[in-house]
Protein backbone atom coordinates (compact mmCIF):
# COMPACT_ATOMS: atom_id res chain seq x y z
CA UNK A 1 0.00 0.00 0.00
CA UNK A 2 0.81 3.38 -0.65
CA UNK A 3 -0.60 6.38 1.04
CA UNK A 4 0.18 10.03 0.36
CA UNK A 5 -1.95 12.43 2.26
CA UNK A 6 -1.35 16.54 2.46
CA UNK A 7 1.02 16.57 0.05
CA UNK A 8 2.07 20.07 -0.85
CA UNK A 9 4.68 20.78 -3.56
CA UNK A 10 5.84 24.48 -4.82
CA UNK A 11 8.57 26.02 -6.98
CA UNK A 12 9.92 29.24 -6.24
CA UNK A 13 9.15 31.00 -9.78
CA UNK A 14 11.22 34.39 -9.65
CA UNK A 15 10.18 36.17 -6.17
CA UNK A 16 6.96 34.19 -6.33
CA UNK A 17 6.06 30.62 -5.68
CA UNK A 18 4.03 28.52 -7.98
CA UNK A 19 2.03 26.05 -6.30
CA UNK A 20 1.44 22.73 -8.35
CA UNK A 21 0.11 20.47 -5.94
CA UNK A 22 -2.18 21.77 -3.06
CA UNK A 23 -2.48 19.19 -0.71
CA UNK A 24 -3.00 16.08 -1.83
CA UNK A 25 -4.59 12.77 -0.79
CA UNK A 26 -4.74 9.14 -2.34
CA UNK A 27 -4.06 5.64 -1.62
CA UNK A 28 -3.46 2.46 -3.35
CA UNK A 29 -3.22 -0.77 -2.78
CA UNK A 30 -1.32 -3.99 -3.98
CA UNK A 31 -2.50 -4.72 -7.84
CA UNK A 32 -4.41 -1.46 -7.84
CA UNK A 33 -4.10 0.55 -11.30
CA UNK A 34 -4.43 4.49 -10.79
CA UNK A 35 -4.37 6.55 -13.85
CA UNK A 36 -3.29 10.16 -13.52
CA UNK A 37 -4.96 12.75 -15.81
CA UNK A 38 -4.50 16.31 -16.31
CA UNK A 39 -3.35 19.14 -19.10
CA UNK A 40 0.14 19.68 -19.68
CA UNK A 41 2.16 20.89 -16.55
CA UNK A 42 -0.94 20.20 -13.90
CA UNK A 43 1.65 18.20 -11.91
CA UNK A 44 1.28 14.95 -12.43
CA UNK A 45 5.02 13.88 -13.17
CA UNK A 46 5.82 16.06 -10.28
CA UNK A 47 3.29 13.78 -8.09
CA UNK A 48 4.78 10.71 -9.72
CA UNK A 49 8.38 11.99 -8.96
CA UNK A 50 7.52 12.38 -5.05
CA UNK A 51 6.03 9.42 -4.67
CA UNK A 52 8.86 7.83 -6.21
CA UNK A 53 11.36 9.88 -3.95
CA UNK A 54 12.65 11.98 -6.50
CA UNK A 55 12.11 15.17 -5.14
CA UNK A 56 10.48 16.25 -1.91
CA UNK A 57 7.15 17.61 -0.91
CA UNK A 58 7.11 20.98 1.27
CA UNK A 59 3.80 19.32 3.25
CA UNK A 60 2.46 16.18 3.70
CA UNK A 61 3.62 12.49 4.16
CA UNK A 62 3.98 9.16 1.77
CA UNK A 63 4.07 6.34 3.82
CA UNK A 64 5.27 3.49 1.12
CA UNK A 65 4.11 -0.68 2.30
CA UNK A 66 5.42 -2.52 -0.98
CA UNK A 67 8.24 -1.65 -2.54
CA UNK A 68 8.16 1.43 -5.51
CA UNK A 69 9.58 1.47 -8.98
CA UNK A 70 11.81 4.67 -9.97
CA UNK A 71 9.61 6.95 -12.11
CA UNK A 72 9.98 5.73 -15.42
CA UNK A 73 9.94 8.28 -18.42
CA UNK A 74 12.38 9.14 -20.66
CA UNK A 75 15.06 10.73 -19.02
CA UNK A 76 16.53 9.93 -15.42
CA UNK A 77 17.81 7.17 -13.74
CA UNK A 78 20.65 6.86 -15.91
CA UNK A 79 24.21 8.03 -16.30
CA UNK A 80 24.56 9.28 -19.69
CA UNK A 81 28.62 8.51 -19.98
CA UNK A 82 28.48 5.17 -19.19
CA UNK A 83 27.69 1.86 -20.97
CA UNK A 84 23.92 0.53 -21.22
CA UNK A 85 25.72 -2.59 -19.16
CA UNK A 86 27.42 -0.50 -16.46
CA UNK A 87 24.10 1.29 -15.64
CA UNK A 88 22.72 -2.13 -15.49
CA UNK A 89 25.60 -3.19 -13.39
CA UNK A 90 25.20 -0.44 -10.90
CA UNK A 91 21.45 0.03 -10.83
CA UNK A 92 21.74 -4.07 -10.25
CA UNK A 93 24.32 -3.58 -7.21
CA UNK A 94 22.26 -0.77 -5.04
CA UNK A 95 19.08 -2.76 -5.84
CA UNK A 96 21.16 -5.77 -4.38
CA UNK A 97 20.53 -7.91 -7.12
CA UNK A 98 23.01 -10.37 -8.61
CA UNK A 99 24.00 -8.67 -12.02
CA UNK A 100 24.32 -12.31 -13.94
CA UNK A 101 20.59 -13.03 -13.38
CA UNK A 102 19.31 -10.05 -14.96
CA UNK A 103 21.41 -9.61 -17.56
CA UNK A 104 20.18 -11.88 -20.29
CA UNK A 105 16.54 -10.79 -19.02
CA UNK A 106 18.24 -7.36 -20.22
CA UNK A 107 19.59 -8.54 -23.26
CA UNK A 108 16.40 -10.19 -24.48
CA UNK A 109 13.66 -7.25 -23.43
CA UNK A 110 15.46 -4.56 -25.15
CA UNK A 111 16.95 -6.49 -28.19
CA UNK A 112 19.85 -3.29 -28.05
CA UNK A 113 22.79 -5.76 -29.03
CA UNK A 114 26.18 -4.32 -29.24
CA UNK A 115 24.56 -0.85 -28.38
CA UNK A 116 24.61 -2.00 -25.11
CA UNK A 117 28.77 -1.55 -24.64
CA UNK A 118 28.00 2.14 -25.39
CA UNK A 119 27.57 4.68 -23.65
CA UNK A 120 23.69 5.39 -22.78
CA UNK A 121 23.93 9.28 -24.03
CA UNK A 122 24.43 7.91 -27.60
CA UNK A 123 21.11 6.77 -27.33
CA UNK A 124 17.63 7.38 -28.99
CA UNK A 125 15.16 8.26 -26.70
CA UNK A 126 13.51 5.26 -27.64
CA UNK A 127 16.50 2.85 -27.06
CA UNK A 128 16.45 4.55 -23.37
CA UNK A 129 13.14 3.80 -22.73
CA UNK A 130 14.17 0.13 -23.67
CA UNK A 131 16.34 -0.02 -21.11
CA UNK A 132 14.96 1.92 -18.54
CA UNK A 133 11.79 -0.59 -18.72
CA UNK A 134 13.88 -3.83 -18.57
CA UNK A 135 15.91 -2.90 -15.97
CA UNK A 136 12.89 -2.09 -13.32
CA UNK A 137 11.10 -5.02 -14.79
CA UNK A 138 14.29 -6.89 -14.02
CA UNK A 139 14.60 -5.25 -10.65
CA UNK A 140 10.96 -6.35 -9.94
CA UNK A 141 8.88 -3.81 -7.97
CA UNK A 142 5.09 -3.92 -6.21
CA UNK A 143 4.36 -0.86 -7.63
CA UNK A 144 5.24 0.86 -10.78
CA UNK A 145 5.66 4.47 -11.96
CA UNK A 146 5.24 5.18 -15.48
CA UNK A 147 5.11 8.05 -17.17
CA UNK A 148 2.93 6.93 -20.50
CA UNK A 149 5.30 8.89 -22.95
CA UNK A 150 7.77 6.01 -21.86
CA UNK A 151 5.36 3.71 -23.87
CA UNK A 152 4.96 5.08 -26.97
CA UNK A 153 8.07 3.36 -29.08
CA UNK A 154 7.76 1.14 -31.79
CA UNK A 155 4.84 -1.78 -32.61
CA UNK A 156 7.11 -4.55 -31.02
CA UNK A 157 8.17 -2.78 -27.99
CA UNK A 158 4.43 -1.84 -26.84
CA UNK A 159 3.97 -5.34 -27.44
CA UNK A 160 6.22 -6.32 -25.11
CA UNK A 161 5.77 -3.89 -22.55
CA UNK A 162 2.06 -4.48 -22.38
CA UNK A 163 2.58 -8.29 -22.72
CA UNK A 164 5.26 -7.86 -19.06
CA UNK A 165 2.96 -5.16 -17.73
CA UNK A 166 -0.21 -5.72 -17.96
CA UNK A 167 -0.38 -9.49 -18.01
CA UNK A 168 2.51 -11.06 -16.82
CA UNK A 169 2.69 -8.70 -13.67
CA UNK A 170 -1.36 -8.01 -13.96
CA UNK A 171 -0.61 -8.69 -9.81
CA UNK A 172 1.40 -5.50 -9.44
CA UNK A 173 -0.13 -2.06 -8.63
CA UNK A 174 0.60 0.89 -11.26
CA UNK A 175 1.03 4.41 -11.54
CA UNK A 176 -0.13 5.74 -14.51
CA UNK A 177 0.09 9.72 -15.94
CA UNK A 178 -1.28 9.69 -19.50
CA UNK A 179 -3.27 12.24 -22.03
CA UNK A 180 -4.68 9.42 -23.77
CA UNK A 181 -8.24 8.60 -22.05
CA UNK A 182 -8.46 5.57 -23.87
CA UNK A 183 -5.48 4.22 -22.35
CA UNK A 184 -6.65 4.65 -19.12
CA UNK A 185 -10.22 3.20 -19.69
CA UNK A 186 -8.82 0.22 -20.70
CA UNK A 187 -5.80 -0.60 -18.19
CA UNK A 188 -6.72 1.62 -15.01
CA UNK A 189 -9.49 0.98 -12.14
CA UNK A 190 -9.09 4.58 -10.58
CA UNK A 191 -8.47 7.77 -11.92
CA UNK A 192 -6.75 11.15 -10.29
CA UNK A 193 -7.94 14.22 -11.99
CA UNK A 194 -5.16 17.04 -11.07
CA UNK A 195 -6.58 20.46 -12.36
CA UNK A 196 -4.91 23.99 -10.78
CA UNK A 197 -3.21 22.44 -7.87
CA UNK A 198 -6.34 20.09 -6.86
CA UNK A 199 -6.84 16.61 -7.16
CA UNK A 200 -9.18 13.86 -6.19
CA UNK A 201 -9.23 10.13 -7.21
CA UNK A 202 -12.58 8.61 -8.28
CA UNK A 203 -13.64 5.38 -8.55
CA UNK A 204 -15.25 5.83 -11.18
CA UNK A 205 -12.88 6.27 -14.24
CA UNK A 206 -15.71 7.56 -16.72
CA UNK A 207 -16.76 10.34 -14.36
CA UNK A 208 -12.79 11.67 -14.31
CA UNK A 209 -12.82 11.51 -18.32
CA UNK A 210 -15.60 13.30 -18.57
CA UNK A 211 -14.45 15.97 -16.16
CA UNK A 212 -11.11 15.83 -17.89
CA UNK A 213 -12.46 16.07 -21.41
CA UNK A 214 -14.34 19.27 -20.40
CA UNK A 215 -11.06 21.08 -18.86
CA UNK B 1 17.94 -2.45 15.76
CA UNK B 2 16.95 -4.80 12.85
CA UNK B 3 16.05 -1.45 10.69
CA UNK B 4 19.22 0.18 11.44
CA UNK B 5 21.18 -2.94 10.47
CA UNK B 6 19.49 -2.69 7.25
CA UNK B 7 19.99 0.55 6.67
CA UNK B 8 23.60 0.04 7.06
CA UNK B 9 23.69 -2.79 4.69
CA UNK B 10 22.11 -0.69 2.41
CA UNK B 11 24.52 2.44 2.82
CA UNK B 12 27.40 0.34 2.42
CA UNK B 13 25.76 -1.60 -0.87
CA UNK B 14 25.12 2.06 -2.31
CA UNK B 15 28.53 3.50 -1.33
CA UNK B 16 30.39 0.83 -3.00
CA UNK B 17 28.63 0.88 -6.23
CA UNK B 18 28.93 4.86 -6.64
CA UNK B 19 32.72 4.55 -5.46
CA UNK B 20 32.97 2.14 -8.55
CA UNK B 21 30.81 3.75 -11.15
CA UNK B 22 32.51 7.08 -9.80
CA UNK B 23 35.90 5.16 -10.66
CA UNK B 24 34.73 4.42 -14.23
CA UNK B 25 33.32 7.43 -15.05
CA UNK B 26 36.25 9.45 -14.30
CA UNK B 27 39.19 6.71 -15.33
CA UNK B 28 37.72 4.14 -17.73
CA UNK B 29 38.65 0.97 -18.07
CA UNK B 30 41.63 1.81 -20.49
CA UNK B 31 45.24 1.56 -19.63
CA UNK B 32 45.67 2.21 -15.61
CA UNK B 33 42.32 2.56 -15.07
CA UNK B 34 41.31 3.89 -11.27
CA UNK B 35 45.23 3.50 -10.39
CA UNK B 36 45.12 7.00 -12.17
CA UNK B 37 43.51 8.45 -8.71
CA UNK B 38 47.05 8.13 -7.10
CA UNK B 39 48.79 9.22 -9.99
CA UNK B 40 47.89 13.07 -9.82
CA UNK B 41 48.47 13.46 -6.19
CA UNK B 42 51.93 11.32 -6.82
CA UNK B 43 53.48 13.37 -9.71
CA UNK B 44 52.52 16.37 -7.58
CA UNK B 45 54.18 15.47 -4.17
CA UNK B 46 57.32 14.06 -6.34
CA UNK B 47 58.31 17.02 -8.64
CA UNK B 48 57.91 19.72 -5.67
CA UNK B 49 59.42 17.77 -3.62
CA UNK B 50 62.30 17.24 -6.30
CA UNK B 51 61.86 20.88 -6.89
CA UNK B 52 62.56 21.72 -3.20
CA UNK B 53 65.48 19.21 -3.18
CA UNK B 54 67.55 20.77 -5.69
CA UNK B 55 66.89 24.05 -4.64
CA UNK B 56 67.51 23.87 -0.76
CA UNK B 57 69.40 20.91 -0.60
CA UNK B 58 68.75 17.26 1.10
CA UNK B 59 67.32 18.78 4.50
CA UNK B 60 66.16 21.14 6.63
CA UNK B 61 65.55 21.68 9.99
CA UNK B 62 67.35 18.21 10.40
CA UNK B 63 65.14 15.97 8.55
CA UNK B 64 64.61 14.93 4.57
CA UNK B 65 63.01 17.35 2.44
CA UNK B 66 61.42 15.44 0.04
CA UNK B 67 60.36 13.49 3.00
CA UNK B 68 59.02 16.90 4.47
CA UNK B 69 57.25 18.43 1.32
CA UNK B 70 55.73 15.13 0.21
CA UNK B 71 53.79 14.81 3.69
CA UNK B 72 52.57 18.15 3.42
CA UNK B 73 51.54 18.13 -0.04
CA UNK B 74 49.64 15.11 -0.25
CA UNK B 75 47.13 16.00 2.40
CA UNK B 76 47.00 20.03 1.31
CA UNK B 77 46.11 18.23 -2.22
CA UNK B 78 43.38 15.66 -0.90
CA UNK B 79 41.82 18.94 0.65
CA UNK B 80 41.92 20.90 -2.20
CA UNK B 81 40.68 18.40 -4.74
CA UNK B 82 37.89 17.00 -2.04
CA UNK B 83 36.61 20.56 -1.92
CA UNK B 84 36.72 21.09 -5.79
CA UNK B 85 35.07 18.40 -6.88
CA UNK B 86 32.26 19.03 -3.84
CA UNK B 87 31.54 21.90 -5.81
CA UNK B 88 28.37 21.14 -7.70
CA UNK B 89 28.16 17.72 -6.75
CA UNK B 90 24.44 17.62 -5.99
CA UNK B 91 23.21 18.89 -9.47
CA UNK B 92 25.83 16.93 -11.41
CA UNK B 93 24.62 13.26 -10.20
CA UNK B 94 20.93 15.06 -9.58
CA UNK B 95 19.94 11.69 -11.64
CA UNK B 96 21.05 9.49 -8.94
CA UNK B 97 17.97 10.86 -6.61
CA UNK B 98 15.87 8.69 -9.08
CA UNK B 99 17.01 5.49 -6.36
CA UNK B 100 15.72 6.07 -2.93
CA UNK B 101 18.49 4.01 -1.41
CA UNK B 102 21.05 6.76 -2.71
CA UNK B 103 21.09 9.41 -0.19
CA UNK B 104 22.30 13.47 -0.56
CA UNK B 105 25.11 12.72 1.57
CA UNK B 106 26.27 9.46 -0.22
CA UNK B 107 27.11 11.82 -3.47
CA UNK B 108 29.79 13.79 -1.20
CA UNK B 109 31.39 10.78 0.80
CA UNK B 110 31.89 8.92 -2.42
CA UNK B 111 33.77 11.81 -3.48
CA UNK B 112 35.72 12.17 -0.61
CA UNK B 113 36.35 8.22 -0.39
CA UNK B 114 38.12 8.45 -3.91
CA UNK B 115 39.93 11.25 -3.05
CA UNK B 116 40.68 9.67 0.16
CA UNK B 117 41.79 6.40 -0.99
CA UNK B 118 44.00 7.74 -3.64
CA UNK B 119 46.26 10.32 -1.77
CA UNK B 120 46.66 7.73 0.84
CA UNK B 121 47.74 5.41 -1.76
CA UNK B 122 50.38 8.06 -3.40
CA UNK B 123 51.34 8.64 0.36
CA UNK B 124 51.86 5.03 0.88
CA UNK B 125 53.73 4.77 -2.37
CA UNK B 126 56.23 7.73 -2.10
CA UNK B 127 57.02 6.73 1.34
CA UNK B 128 58.23 3.06 0.06
CA UNK B 129 59.68 4.71 -2.74
CA UNK B 130 62.31 7.47 -0.75
CA UNK B 131 62.65 4.94 2.81
CA UNK B 132 64.05 2.40 -0.30
CA UNK B 133 66.25 5.43 -1.60
CA UNK B 134 66.74 6.22 2.16
CA UNK B 135 64.98 10.10 1.72
CA UNK B 136 61.96 9.13 4.04
CA UNK B 137 62.46 7.27 7.19
CA UNK B 138 60.88 4.58 8.83
CA UNK B 139 57.51 6.59 10.75
CA UNK B 140 58.16 6.98 14.64
CA UNK B 141 54.73 6.44 15.89
CA UNK B 142 51.96 4.91 13.30
CA UNK B 143 49.54 5.91 15.80
CA UNK B 144 50.31 9.64 15.66
CA UNK B 145 50.51 9.21 11.86
CA UNK B 146 47.19 7.16 11.74
CA UNK B 147 44.89 10.07 13.90
CA UNK B 148 46.83 12.76 12.03
CA UNK B 149 45.61 11.33 9.01
CA UNK B 150 41.72 10.82 10.13
CA UNK B 151 42.34 14.59 11.44
CA UNK B 152 42.78 15.80 8.51
CA UNK B 153 40.19 13.79 6.16
CA UNK B 154 37.71 14.67 8.93
CA UNK B 155 38.62 18.55 8.39
CA UNK B 156 38.52 17.95 4.79
CA UNK B 157 34.80 16.05 4.77
CA UNK B 158 33.25 18.74 7.07
CA UNK B 159 34.15 21.53 4.34
CA UNK B 160 33.27 19.95 1.77
CA UNK B 161 29.72 19.25 3.68
CA UNK B 162 29.47 23.10 3.47
CA UNK B 163 30.98 23.51 -0.09
CA UNK B 164 28.47 21.07 -1.73
CA UNK B 165 25.35 22.57 -0.35
CA UNK B 166 26.66 26.48 -0.64
CA UNK B 167 27.65 25.60 -4.22
CA UNK B 168 24.09 24.98 -5.31
CA UNK B 169 22.43 27.71 -3.38
CA UNK B 170 24.69 30.48 -4.90
CA UNK B 171 27.05 30.73 -8.03
CA UNK B 172 29.63 33.34 -6.31
CA UNK B 173 30.79 30.41 -4.56
CA UNK B 174 32.30 28.76 -7.40
CA UNK B 175 34.37 31.71 -8.41
CA UNK B 176 35.67 32.34 -4.92
CA UNK B 177 36.47 28.83 -4.46
CA UNK B 178 40.06 28.37 -5.97
CA UNK B 179 41.60 31.70 -4.62
CA UNK B 180 40.11 30.39 -1.24
CA UNK B 181 41.87 27.28 -0.87
CA UNK B 182 44.90 28.95 -2.54
CA UNK B 183 45.00 31.65 0.20
CA UNK B 184 44.35 28.66 2.65
CA UNK B 185 47.67 26.96 2.04
CA UNK B 186 49.52 28.87 4.59
CA UNK B 187 46.85 27.89 7.22
CA UNK B 188 47.32 24.11 6.11
CA UNK B 189 50.16 23.62 8.15
CA UNK B 190 52.06 21.95 4.89
CA UNK B 191 55.54 24.12 4.46
CA UNK B 192 56.51 24.46 7.95
CA UNK B 193 56.16 23.09 12.07
CA UNK B 194 54.84 25.78 13.87
CA UNK B 195 57.79 25.61 15.79
CA UNK B 196 60.08 27.03 13.32
CA UNK B 197 57.47 30.61 12.84
CA UNK B 198 57.84 33.67 14.78
CA UNK B 199 55.26 33.47 17.89
CA UNK B 200 52.53 35.52 16.87
CA UNK B 201 52.73 33.85 13.29
CA UNK B 202 52.95 30.31 15.16
CA UNK B 203 49.73 31.46 17.41
CA UNK B 204 48.22 32.79 14.51
CA UNK B 205 48.25 28.94 12.44
CA UNK B 206 47.28 27.24 15.54
CA UNK B 207 43.85 28.39 14.91
CA UNK B 208 43.77 26.33 12.01
CA UNK B 209 42.62 22.67 12.65
CA UNK B 210 44.15 21.31 9.67
CA UNK B 211 47.57 22.92 11.39
CA UNK B 212 47.37 20.12 14.04
CA UNK B 213 46.11 17.26 12.15
CA UNK B 214 49.30 18.23 10.31
CA UNK B 215 51.70 18.93 12.83
CA UNK B 216 50.49 15.32 14.53
CA UNK B 217 51.22 13.52 11.19
CA UNK B 218 54.54 15.06 11.31
CA UNK B 219 55.47 14.07 14.50
CA UNK B 220 54.27 10.16 13.55
CA UNK B 221 56.54 10.05 10.94
CA UNK B 222 59.97 12.66 12.23
CA UNK B 223 59.46 11.57 15.70
CA UNK B 224 61.59 13.46 17.78
CA UNK B 225 63.50 15.09 15.04
CA UNK B 226 61.15 17.59 15.03
CA UNK B 227 58.96 19.58 18.09
CA UNK B 228 55.53 19.52 17.14
CA UNK B 229 52.74 21.60 18.51
CA UNK B 230 49.22 20.01 18.39
CA UNK B 231 46.00 19.78 20.63
CA UNK B 232 44.13 16.17 20.61
CA UNK B 233 40.86 18.14 20.74
CA UNK B 234 40.83 21.55 18.86
CA UNK B 235 40.37 19.45 15.35
CA UNK B 236 37.37 17.14 16.06
CA UNK B 237 36.34 20.35 18.83
CA UNK B 238 35.81 22.61 15.80
CA UNK B 239 34.34 20.28 12.99
CA UNK B 240 31.88 18.63 14.61
CA UNK B 241 29.87 22.03 15.00
CA UNK B 242 30.85 22.53 11.60
CA UNK B 243 29.43 19.34 10.21
CA UNK B 244 26.06 19.62 11.63
CA UNK B 245 25.75 22.72 10.21
CA UNK B 246 26.91 21.14 6.78
CA UNK B 247 24.47 18.25 7.51
CA UNK B 248 22.14 21.02 7.93
CA UNK B 249 22.68 23.03 4.68
CA UNK B 250 22.55 19.21 3.04
CA UNK B 251 19.02 18.32 4.03
CA UNK B 252 18.02 22.23 3.05
CA UNK B 253 19.09 21.69 -0.41
CA UNK B 254 17.71 17.97 -1.02
CA UNK B 255 14.66 19.68 -0.05
CA UNK B 256 14.03 21.94 -2.44
CA UNK B 257 16.22 20.27 -5.26
CA UNK B 258 15.06 20.26 -8.55
CA UNK B 259 15.35 17.01 -10.38
CA UNK B 260 14.86 16.84 -14.19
Amino acid sequence: MIRCSGLVKSYSAGHRRKIVLGGVDLEIGRGQKLGLLGRNGAGKTTLIKLIGGVELPNAGRIERKMTVSWPLGFGGGFQGSLTGYDNARFIARIYGRNYRDIQDFIEDFTELGRQLAMPVKTYSSGMRARLAFALSLAIEFDCYLIDEVIMVGDQNFQRKCHEEIFVKRADRALILASHSVDFIRQYCDMALLIDKGEASVKGDIDEAIALYSNL
Amino acid sequence: MAALHQGWAIQTRVIQALIIRELTTRFGRENIGFLWVMAEPLLFAVLVGLLWRFEKGPQEHGVSIIAFVATGYLPLVMFRSTVQRAMGSFSANSSLMYHRQVKILDLILVRFFVEMIGHMMAYLFIATVFYALDEFPWPHDFGYLLLGWSYYALFTLTLATIVAPLSEMSEVLEKVMPVTTYLMVPFSGAFFMAEWLAPDVKAAVLWSPPVHAMEMMRYGVFGDAVYPHFSFVYTPAWCLPVLMVGLMLCRHVRRVMMVE
